[in-house]
């Protein structure tokens, strides 16, 4: 292996990745400080997408790279490293969301869309803003706007939203990954873009139902 | 009876109000409708205008969601959490 693949710099093929493995697994630091090299910049991107700030991504990864050194044992190589680090760094983020103190609590309802008795939308006309939703808001703002409606998602919603809508995973990937049912994924994922659906709509000065 | 309630339930004949259209989205967009309810679906899109809106913004939603970028990781932070695993792994 080169001194440019340990530093991170090159790219792993799938024998120098398997083979570092099997030296961390063997308590290799080098081999450890190659692979560290080679994920972290995407395990914080994947982190901060969960946590919404540096200081908890930070701390995931630090847990996700602590994990990988003591538990590597626990890769058997039945599925991809790549895949396996994910989960680790989904799971530790997820407890870091879990952990944080109780915000005051959202209803979600209030932006989820409302329907008349006879099942038709209770406001109407229900708006499409697509077209000109320029005329409202800046670029730059759309993603603070979503950024802080996210913030408002549990945990578990928060996962299934970054995991479909930003990292573009498939719902039985999504499932295998947090353990849930793939009735359970699509049931929280369209709840919570319902809800992000109804916070923007909102912000744009219209009925969110 | 009952069971054959249930199935008009679940497989409606038509897609009749934006209730049950809103309940399919979801499975439409990731093109896992039945093709006969996909055709109810878009059925019902043609003769309302708000389910048309409300499609479209529930797809840009998705669109605005997908688009979040994140910066790299600073590299004081790298080195720190370099720094940190060396000491716990002493």
């Amino acid at each position: 292996m080169t001194k440019k693949e340990l530093s991170g710099k090159g790219q792993l093929s799938g024998e120098d990745e398997r083979l570092l493995i099997q030296r961390v697994k063997a308590g290799d630091q080098k081999a450890f400080e190659a692979i560290f090299n080679h994920y972290v910049s995407r395990v914080y991107r994947q982190a901060f997408k969960f946590v919404g700030n540096e200081a908890d991504a930070e701390d995931v990864v630090q847990d996700v790279f602590l994990l990988v050194y003591r538990k590597a044992n626990s890769f058997l190589g039945k599925s991809e490293f790549s895949t396996w680090l994910y989960r680790l760094t989904a799971n530790a983020a997820l407890t870091k969301l879990r952990q944080r103190k109780k915000q005051k609590e959202v209803s979600l309802d209030e932006y989820l869309p409302k329907f008349r008795k006879d099942g038709h939308h209770l406001v109407r006309p229900v708006v499409d803003w697509t077209q000109d939703v320029d005329k409202f808001v800046a670029i730059k703002e759309y993603s603070q706007i979503i950024k802080e409606a996210m913030e408002k998602l549990s945990p578990m919603d928060k996962a299934v939203v970054v995991m479909s809508d930003m990292e573009e995973m498939s719902n039985p990937e999504i499932s295998a990954t947090l353990g849930i049912t793939v009735q359970a994924v699509k049931a929280r994922l369209h709840r919570a873009r319902l809800f992000l659906r109804g916070k923007f709509t909102a912000q744009l000065g219209y009925s969110p139902t | 009876m009952a069971k054959k309630a249930q199935l008009r339930r679940v497989n409606p004949k038509k897609v009749d109000t934006c209730k049950q259209a809103t309940a399919l989205i979801l499975d439409y967009l990731t093109g896992e409708l039945d093709p006969r309810m996909a055709l109810l679906f878009e059925e019902h899109l043609m003769v309302c205008p708000d389910c048309v809106s409300f499609l479209n913004s529930y797809k840009e939603t998705i669109k605005f969601t997908r688009s979040l970028s994140y910066e790299n990781i600073p590299p004081d932070m790298k080195k720190r959490i370099r720094r940190f695993l060396r000491d716990n792994f002493r």
